[in-house]
């Protein structure tokens, strides 16, 4: 059985690929990781009985990674997938920009990721398969003002993706990133409906993008057949240049 | 498992685990495995190596200054192994 870890558990995006991997794969159980909040992680476990389970993991804490990779390998047997989809933005000006709110998304963006990585290659070094999803943003190439931190962030999400493939090229072991621009998760919550019109304005497709969207491209990229593909950037947007 | 039937061992899995298109048996027990004079590896293959004498010997390398002295050679590698059993 594929045993699959995805950061971010409880929110839209992440439940989104949690689901499409339930769906698809009869024969794979998905680790939910989750914080405080795991109302939704916790119906979509009990919709998936036995095939998907909440993890508790504070992704920017290398224990917590610890812990959770040895808790999985020790039920499951094996770690096959790692989706680092956890993060968040705190958007200001730069000029206006408290430092915390700078630390805070480099480390639950970019930190997270590289813990996260480090805390899982032995183990699929071992296996000697693995498959690392990391979820940027479209950000990370074509920042809105107000993201300093969060496209430094991703950026650097990206060039960790791009180095680490390189150091993991001959252990069977790929790994990836995806850049979604606009999806409609609660990450949009706080957008009004002449900001809604203006983004979409700027998008050949003129929609924003579905989590499943984003999901069948991760799904891909984690399957076996996905094997020569490593160190790609892959946009999802709609079409934006 | 020790003296030469380790020794085999340990050249076959240098050979399986880092891909080299070599016969084990090519591998001299005290030749150098890295550097000029080795067998054309790098940073990468030391980790995988590293990973791989763990997976088949039970042999923990805590960091890379001990990795340095211990994958000299395939007979270091075996001194370490027997010196640990």
């Amino acid at each position: 059985m594929r045993s699959i870890l995805i950061t971010g558990g409880n929110g839209g995006l992440g439940l989104g690929i949690a689901r499409f991997f339930l769906t698809r794969d009869p024969d794979c159980k998905v680790w939910l990781g989750v914080r405080k909040n795991r109302d939704a992680a916790e119906q979509c476990a009990s919709e998936f009985d036995g095939r998907c389970a909440l993890i508790d993991l504070e992704v920017t804490s290398p224990e917590a990674w610890s812990a959770a990779i040895e808790k999985i390998t020790t039920e499951s047997g094996r770690l096959d997938v790692l989706v680092n989809n956890a993060g968040m933005h705190s958007d200001h000006l730069l000029a206006m920009m408290p430092a915390e709110s700078w630390h805070g998304v480099i480390s639950s963006n970019l930190d997270s990721v590289f813990h996260g990585c480090k805390a899982v290659t032995t183990t699929m070094m071992r296996q000697r398969f693995g498959r690392i999803i990391n979820i940027a943003s479209l950000s990370a190439i074509m920042p809105p003002l107000g993201q300093t931190n969060y496209a430094a962030a991703k950026a650097g999400v990206v060039a960790l993706t791009r180095t680490l493939a390189k150091e993991t090229a001959r252990s069977g072991i790929t790994v990836n990133v995806v850049l979604p621009g606009y999806v409609e998760t609660e990450a949009l919550g706080d957008m009004d409906e002449d900001a809604r019109k203006q983004a979409k304005a700027g998008i050949p497709m003129r929609r924003f993008g579905k989590p499943e969207e984003v999901a069948a491209a991760v799904h891909f990229l984690a399957s076996a057949e996905a094997s020569y593909i490593t160190g790609a950037s892959l946009k999802i947007d709609g079409g934006i240049f | 498992m020790q003296g030469a039937e380790l020794r085999k061992k340990i050249k076959e899995v240098i050979v399986d685990e880092l891909m080299l298109e070599i016969e084990p048996s090519e591998i001299g027990d005290k030749a150098p495995i890295f550097g000029g004079d080795g067998l054309g590896l790098d940073s990468v293959d030391a980790l995988q190596l590293v990973v791989a004498l763990e997976k088949h010997f039970g042999l923990k390398i805590g960091n890379s200054t001990a990795a340095k002295g211990i994958l000299e050679s395939v007979e270091t590698i075996a001194s370490e192994i027997e010196k640990a059993a």
